[in-house]
């Protein structure tokens, strides 16, 4: 098993363009992972429940077509099994009710895109190097050693 | 209290040539009893036993050729011959001639048998009161052709087709003069005071007219009145014939005087003939208009010779004509009342129609028909939404606001079913009153709401008053007979208007009425008007809600191919190489224009979430508030010289903290933002309710409530920008001018000022500076809750 840092990422994100400077940042930021995309909540549940794919993190676009990224963040933090993969919320609303929902719901991280592009960039790179680089995941090997003592 | 002196004739058998009366006493003058007649006929009372005479009139030798003192005692029939008297006898048994006299016969023209020994034919009439049997003898009427009852039934024709009482009353004054042809025929209306008027007129051309002339109730005593109740007609062809008494002055068998109630030839009063006198009357008739019983007036007849006589045939027309007049007069009146009753309430009812369609009550006062094409009153006044509208003749507003106070304390004001105020005579109920008297004796009112003021009232004239504006009429040429001018029309107007001080014309019940059913109107409106102002409120405040909403998803929505739309923008430059200058120049716009969007997008946001969030009520110092709002503003503080003024510590207010520091911010910023000068002065402060300062453009609304001011020495805003800057994304100057922005500061202000219930305005001069006033009244519920 791949240690949990080098475990694909998984955005929800329905925008072309957004999900194209994911990946500028990615590579920006030296990050070798896999990228999956999901272009809606029920792709990135059907993803997460079929138990063959665990991601290191979910990048997750609140405003998403069919189900949107409140629902879906609902769905991931009521479900036992995936209830500890980080979510972290990617998105263009500012609102404070969004926020506090969010972190309500259970977000582990709430970030906002901004429209000038070399911000975008930048926020997407700061998070990689924080979630990718500095945080201890879940199902990361030694855990799980210790957990298996 | 003395009792007054006793009348002369007290004690006595009453002769009015002898005893008179006197302007003191005619209340109580014996009208019926005169004991004389006027001296167009002879008068023979006999007893109904033997038919002996018992009484004879003094000018009997003149018309019958003997002395009374030869009769007295004799059987009539040595008089008049059998025949007259078997005549006579078969009348009495035919008609109902009790206390009703009946023509008999003529007599034959003899010797002697009129004045100046002219022999003349003389018409008998008989009548029986009192037990005894009344011979009343005149010179002979022409004969009658069947004409005069053509006559009678064109006369009743045109009274039944009257439509109005006005129309009806010429009708009657023609109808009458066309049968007497006296010089003037006045229909003679009593007010309901007992005052009367001349109410229709028809005339010899070359006479002035005496329309509308008034006169004082007492002008027509009661005996007068009372005997009116009981015959048709009133002759007197010469106003100024000698009376003549009868002989003996009272019944030998009785001893009583003889009732001349219904004699035509019954002795006037000296009152009466010397008024007529004094007005250069010279025969008179009269008959009255009754209706029910009641004496409603006059017709009477005027002439200005003397006539011979006033024959049966011409009395029983004129009684004919009087009794149809009383007949059809009370359906002319309920007539006109239904259709006076009708035009009010179409008017009423337009005017209700008006003040819907136009949204404000004024709209009654002001628009067509008005109000006073409805009741009839000189003037009205309307008191809505804190301010008075007046049409017509009215007292002017600080009597109306005095009026006002007066009527809101009446016990009428208060009943739950009928609250109509109406008087003919305010003074008589308010003393004060009386300074308003003349454009205000007659009031009719009611109050349109309890809680606060608002009320409709009408006005009438003091009576007297209007009489004057339409001309006085009494200026007639007149002599003064013995009695004094007390008997000239000119003192009578005078007593009139005395006994009508303070008093209009009463207000009808039809009238009264009216006003109850429009006010009924005039609530429903308001009520609807209630209901739909709730109903557009809550639309409004639903639509605003959806508003919100959608400004907040579709700035949202706008923002990802904006940031799509800016990246390709981007990546365009970052190759740069594929770029000539140009394309260069434009792809640079390309970005900037969507970073400005992106601005816009976010002020957008911002706006619908200000309209959104619910507040949170607390108890601030304000002066806290603004110390925050400046340390947020710090920046722009350090770039310009900046000076903050606080004149005097603003006061605790009731408020959401955070708002009215965004309010202050905004306020601030821009203060500081759009000025020019080397030290950029803000000056905040308040002014409490009742500090004499000056509020410039105050709204209605703040009245009353404590203001608060920001106020700076910037470039200032033109007048007609005023209503303008309160519009989102309105910006008055360059995008880049001023620091740029994008022109939602003022919008969040004022929609921050709304939610909390305040208002919002400005005042200011270009070059001068602006100052932003706003008010914070108390929440109504602590917890604004308007959005969950």
């Amino acid at each position: 098993m791949l240690e949990a840092r080098q475990r694909p990422l998984l955005v929800v994100e329905d925008s072309d363009e957004d999900f194209d400077t994911v990946r500028e940042a990615s590579q920006a930021a030296g990050l070798t992972n896999q990228i999956y995309r999901a272009p809606t909540g029920e792709v990135c549940l059907s993803l997460l429940r079929a138990g063959t794919f665990r991601p290191s993190v979910v990048l997750l676009d609140l405003n998403t077509p069919g189900l949107d990224g409140r629902d879906t963040l609902n769905e991931i933090k009521r479900d036992p099994a995936l209830r500890a993969l980080p979510v972290i919320v990617v998105t263009t609303s500012a609102n404070p009710r969004d926020v506090e929902s969010c972190y309500r719901a259970g977000a582990n991280a709430y970030h906002v895109k901004p429209v000038r592009y070399a911000d975008h960039l930048q926020v997407l790179i700061s998070l990689f190097r924080y979630w990718l680089g500095c945080v201890v995941l879940p199902g990361s090997e030694k855990l799980m050693d210790e957990e298996a003592l | 209290m003395t009792n007054p002196a006793p009348p002369p004739w007290e004690g006595v058998p009453y002769s009015v040539k002898r005893h008179g009366v006197s302007i003191t006493n005619c209340h109580a003058e014996p009208v019926q009893t005169p004991g004389c007649i006027q001296s167009w006929g002879a008068l023979l009372v006999l007893r109904q036993a033997d038919l002996a005479i018992l009484q004879a009139s003094d000018n009997c030798a003149q018309w019958l050729g003997q002395q009374p003192a030869e009769l007295l005692g004799r059987s009539v029939a040595e008089l008049l011959g059998s025949a007259a008297v078997k005549r006579v006898r078969e009348v009495m048994e035919r008609d109902a001639v009790e206390r009703n006299p009946i023509y008999a016969l003529t007599l034959p023209a003899r010797p002697g048998s009129g004045p100046e020994g002219a022999a003349v034919q003389l018409d008998l009439s008989v009548h029986t009161i009192d037990g005894v049997i009344v011979l009343e003898l005149e010179p002979a009427a022409a004969a009658t052709g069947p004409d005069a009852y053509v006559k009678l039934r064109r006369a009743a024709g045109r009274l039944c087709t009257a439509s109005t009482l006005q129309g009806f009353c010429d009708a009657a004054a023609q109808e009458v003069r066309q049968a007497t042809g006296f010089d003037r025929v006045m229909i003679y209306r009593f007010h309901p005071d007992g005052h009367g008027e001349v109410f229709a007129e028809c005339r010899r051309d070359d006479l002035g007219s005496w329309l509308g002339l008034r006169y004082p109730a007492e002008d027509i005593p009661r005996p007068a009145r009372q005997i009116f109740q009981k015959l048709w007609v009133r002759p007197l062809p010469d106003v100024s014939g000698p009376l003549h008494e009868l002989l003996p002055l009272t019944n030998p068998d009785t001893g009583r005087p003889l009732d001349m109630t219904y004699c035509a030839l019954r002795g006037a009063s000296v009152m009466y003939t010397e008024y007529l006198q004094n007005m250069g009357v010279a025969a008179a008739l009269t008959m009255p208009i009754r209706t029910e019983s009641e004496l409603w007036g006059f017709i009477a007849c005027h002439h200005y010779r003397a006539l011979p006589s006033v024959p049966w045939t011409m009395r029983a027309e004129c009684e004919l004509l009087a009794q149809m007049v009383s007949l059809q007069l009370k359906a002319v009146q309920d007539r006109e009342h239904l259709l006076y009753r009708l035009r009010i309430e179409t008017i009423h009812q337009q005017l209700v129609a008006q003040a819907a369609q136009e949204g404000g009550l004024a709209a009654m006062t002001d628009g067509r028909p008005g109000i006073l094409d409805g009741l009839n009153a000189r003037g009205a006044a309307l008191y809505h939404r804190e301010r008075w509208w007046r049409v017509g003749k009215t007292p002017p507003e600080p009597k109306l606001e005095a009026l006002a106070t007066w009527l809101e304390g009446r016990p009428e004001f208060a009943s739950p079913t009928h609250p109509v105020y109406a008087t003919d005579s305010l003074c008589r109920d308010w003393p004060e009153g009386m300074a308003i008297a003349e454009e205000a004796s007659g009031v009719l009112a009611f109050p349109l709401s309890r809680g606060r003021r608002s009320l409709m009232v009408w006005f009438r004239p003091e009576t007297a008053q209007e009489v004057r504006w339409a001309g006085n009429p009494h200026e007639m040429p007149t002599v003064v007979g013995p009695h004094g001018p007390r008997l000239t029309p000119r003192t009578s107007f005078e007593l009139f208007v005395e006994s009508v001080r303070g008093r209009a014309e009463p207000w009808l019940p039809v009238e009264v009425e009216s006003a109850q059913r429009l006010r009924l109107l005039i609530m429903e409106l308001v009520v609807s008007r209630a209901e739909q102002l709730a109903a557009l409120n809550a639309d409004l405040s639903r639509s605003n809600d959806e508003l919100d909403a959608f400004a907040y998803v579709a700035s949202h929505d706008l923002k990802e191919p904006l940031r799509g739309i800016h990246k390709y923008a981007h990546q365009l430059l970052t190759n740069a190489g594929a770029l000539d200058d140009e394309s260069r120049r434009r792809v640079e716009a390309l970005t900037r224009l969507t970073l400005r969007m992106d601005s816009l997008l976010d002020s957008l946001l911002h706006f619908a979430r200000v309209g959104r969030v619910q507040f949170e009520y607390e108890e601030v110092v304000l002066g806290d508030v603004l110390s925050e709002a400046i340390e947020m503003v710090g920046g722009r503080v350090v770039e310009h010289r900046c000076e903050f003024v606080v004149p005097r510590p603003l006061p605790k207010v009731r408020c959401d903290r955070v708002r009215i520091r965004e309010v202050l911010v905004n306020l601030l910023s821009n203060s500081i933002k759009y000025n020019e000068q080397s030290v950029r002065r803000v000056e905040i402060g308040y002014l409490a309710p009742h500090e004499p300062v000056p509020r410039p453009a105050l709204p209605q609304e703040a009245h009353g409530e404590m203001v608060f001011f920001v106020r700076d020495n910037g470039i200032g805003i033109d007048p007609r920008h005023f209503d303008q800057v309160w519009k989102i994304f309105k910006r008055l100057h360059g995008r880049e001018a001023y620091g740029g922005g994008t022109g939602v500061g003022l919008s969040i202000v004022k929609k921050l000022i709304d939610r909390h219930g305040g208002q919002v305005w400005l005042d200011s001069m270009i070059g001068r500076g602006t100052t932003v006033f706003f008010t914070l009244p108390p929440p109504r519920q602590p917890q604004g809750a308007r959005h969950a």
